[in-house]
């Protein structure tokens, strides 16, 4: 099954009837197997171990509880049918069976376990490691030359995965960040909503500190997303000019989510600025005016009654200003009218003009002066004539030429060019028949 | 007046922003300290108070970050705010105070508030107060003309600068909403407060307004 194919994947769940349903002891069971592999460099567990360890935890979670090995039984059948154990010995029912963690159960207990909050020393060190990556990276690119090999080896590879990682591992703290400032949020609304005036203190003190981790994190992002994104631009320049299109694609990529880092933490800057300055106003105009928290309860009380005592608050209502027309008490309103004045125009003297009829007149006189092939006359004619109706003329001047005098055509009549630019199929004039 | 940065009133008229927070101000809007010209105001009340005491108004400034216009004469428009705007305000006061909201930056749902609403004064008195003309209560009439009237509500809230419409679902909520919580902020003496806001025109005690009544028949006649 194709991870890529989203219809196929959740088919293939669906179908499978894949479920995830871990009970509050399962969790802690698989923490703890965790802890001690991690500790204790452990590989697999033994059934006992499994059983004993099991009896611990239940002890921190349900002290007490009845039947500590059943439920034991129990809860590594139930891991084991969600596919958070796995027996690695092989043995069958020769043995006791030796079980290890999957990566899915991993995975669980990380999420749980991993501090992937983004902090000053996390950033540092992740963008110091991503800095000399791409030193190296734009280093190995100077030296590739036309070298196809070395390109994808040393510059395309290791944009695409380890610098990715290490961008992804940002992304990742970012995202955990995200998470911590909610919690914070729900935090001080909870510490408000518990102890009102008692928690003014702590909660200034959340919001300072988170503030503090932003300011610190955007000046560090702010500083080395330049310096990357000089980097990766020297990366890229170097492939422009080698000609190495899919390096520089690459690097075109990785810029776009260096900006995108960079933008995260002015944007997460921004929008806690306006959380930080709301929380304030509302602990010095609400929670320290209101200490013993009487105000909310008044005012449930006064909703309460109100249909019955109604009372309505005054605001200003000033109509918008009224531009009147002066007033006209009788308006005599005017026929409609046009100017009188005479429209007939003078009659002026203008020379006479028939283009056409001149045609003629130049047609009988190049014929009459022994003229003998169509494209002969045309051209004649055509230079007593303006250019604009060169085109028009030349068909008047063959239908008078074919008026005036018989013709001899061959079967294929010859193309004759005109004035360079129109050409004509030239006719042969007979002028023994003489004119009409 | 020596704090103001503006010599006179004349060079308060002559600000660029003068003519837009004067029609706003005008216009029964509330400025609080996300408005633009709220530093304008700070900045110049000490010369727009004499200025608007002489249209027989007060330019009321609050220790909770705004300013509005209060009319005391006739020289000004003035309008009392509606039942449902009255019911829709001082839920969303409560809201402000609330510190659930806190979590998301002074906003909420346009349903948690309908729904605060309810629970607050309960389905059938909410549906009597804002149907107050109304002898024979259709149940599915009567809910649809209260969630009418409390979404026009929130609306002419917002025109006057006590919420923030941030999109067709949610709201931000402004300072200014506690103008409903005021009759109740005195806890020595509730009584009396009503009646000082009374003296000095904040409130008025009584009916509803009859343009809203007439609406309202008008709807039950065009059943």
């Amino acid at each position: 099954m194709s991870a890529t194919d989203p219809n196929r994947l959740i088919a293939g769940l669906a179908r499978d009837g894949i479920t995830l349903d871990l009970k509050t002891v399962d969790l802690c069971f698989l923490a703890a197997l965790y802890l001690r592999a991690d500790r204790a460099a452990l590989a697999s567990f033994e059934e006992g171990q499994l059983v004993d360890m099991f009896e611990q935890v239940l002890e921190v979670v349900e002290p007490g509880a009845d039947s500590p090995r059943k439920r034991a039984t129990h809860s590594i059948q139930r891991l084991r049918e969600q596919r958070m154990m796995a027996r690695v010995d092989g043995a069958g029912l020769v043995k006791a069976g030796e079980y290890t963690l999957t990566r899915l159960a991993a995975a669980v207990v990380e999420y749980f376990l991993a501090d992937e909050a983004l902090t000053r020393e996390s950033l540092t060190l992740l963008t110091g490691t991503l800095r000399a990556q791409l030193a190296q990276i734009l280093s190995d690119a100077k030296g590739a030359a036309d070298d196809g090999e070395a390109w994808r080896l040393r510059v395309i590879a290791p944009l695409r995965v380890t610098v990715a990682d290490l961008i992804q591992g940002i992304e990742r703290r970012q995202r955990g960040l995200d998470a911590q400032q909610e919690a914070v949020q729900s935090e001080i609304a909870e510490l408000l909503q518990a102890d009102w005036f008692g928690a003014v203190d702590r909660c200034q003190a959340l919001l300072d500190t988170t503030t503090s981790t932003l300011k610190e994190l955007n000046d560090v992002l702010l500083h080395d997303a330049h310096h990357f994104v000089a980097l990766l631009q020297d990366i890229q320049t170097t492939a422009s000019v080698s000609g190495n299109a899919e390096a520089e694609e690459v690097a075109q990529r990785v810029i776009e989510q260096v900006d995108r880092i960079a933008a995260w933490g002015e944007g997460r800057q921004r929008s806690w600025s306006g959380y930080y300055q709301y929380v304030h106003r509302y602990l010095r105009d609400v929670v320290r005016l209101d200490p013993d928290r009487a105000l909310s309860q008044r005012l449930r009380d006064q909703i309460g009654g109100w249909p019955g005592a109604p009372f309505f608050t005054a605001v200003a209502a000033s109509a918008p200003i009224r531009l009147l027309r002066p007033l006209e008490a009788r308006v005599d309103r005017p026929a409609v009218l046009r100017p009188r004045e005479d429209r007939e125009l003078e009659p002026s003297l203008v020379a006479p003009s028939d283009l056409f009829a001149d045609i003629e007149h130049h047609v009988q006189a190049a014929v009459a002066g022994g003229a003998t092939h169509l494209a002969g006359i045309t051209a004649h004619v055509l230079a007593e004539l303006p250019p604009e109706i060169h085109y028009p003329a030349i068909g008047r001047v063959a239908e008078v030429v074919a008026l005036t005098l018989p013709l001899r055509t061959d079967r294929e009549r010859p193309w004759r060019p005109l004035r360079d630019e129109l050409e004509i199929e030239d006719w042969v004039l007979d002028q023994r028949e003489g004119c009409s | 007046m020596s704090e103001s940065s503006f010599e006179s009133l004349e060079a308060v008229i002559q600000d660029a922003s003068f003519p837009d927070t004067d029609l706003a101000l005008r216009r029964g809007r509330h400025i609080g300290r996300d408005d633009g010209s709220y530093d304008f105001l700070v900045d110049a009340a000490s010369h727009l108070e004499p200025f608007y005491r002489r249209f027989g108004c007060e330019l009321v400034q609050r220790s909770d970050g705004y300013f509005y216009l209060l009319p005391s004469g006739d020289r000004l428009g003035r309008r009392h705010l509606s039942a449902a705007e009255m019911l829709v305000g001082q839920t969303l006061a409560l809201c402000y105070l609330d510190p659930a909201t806190l979590e998301k930056s002074g906003t909420i749902e346009r349903e948690v508030l309908l729904q605060r609403l309810v629970g607050l004064i309960g389905q059938e008195s909410l549906v009597r107060t804002l149907n107050p003309r109304r002898k024979r209560l259709l149940e599915r009439v009567s809910e649809e003309t209260v969630r009418k009237q409390v979404g026009d509500a929130v609306r002419r809230l917002a025109d006057l600068g006590f919420v923030e419409l941030l999109d067709d679902t949610r709201l931000r909520l402004h300072p200014a909403l506690l103008r409903f919580a005021d009759p109740v902020r005195d806890q020595q003496d509730p009584s009396g407060a009503l009646a000082r806001l009374v003296t000095e025109g904040e409130i008025v005690l009584g009916e509803p307004n009859e343009e809203e009544d007439a609406a309202a028949d008008d709807e039950e006649s065009a059943e």
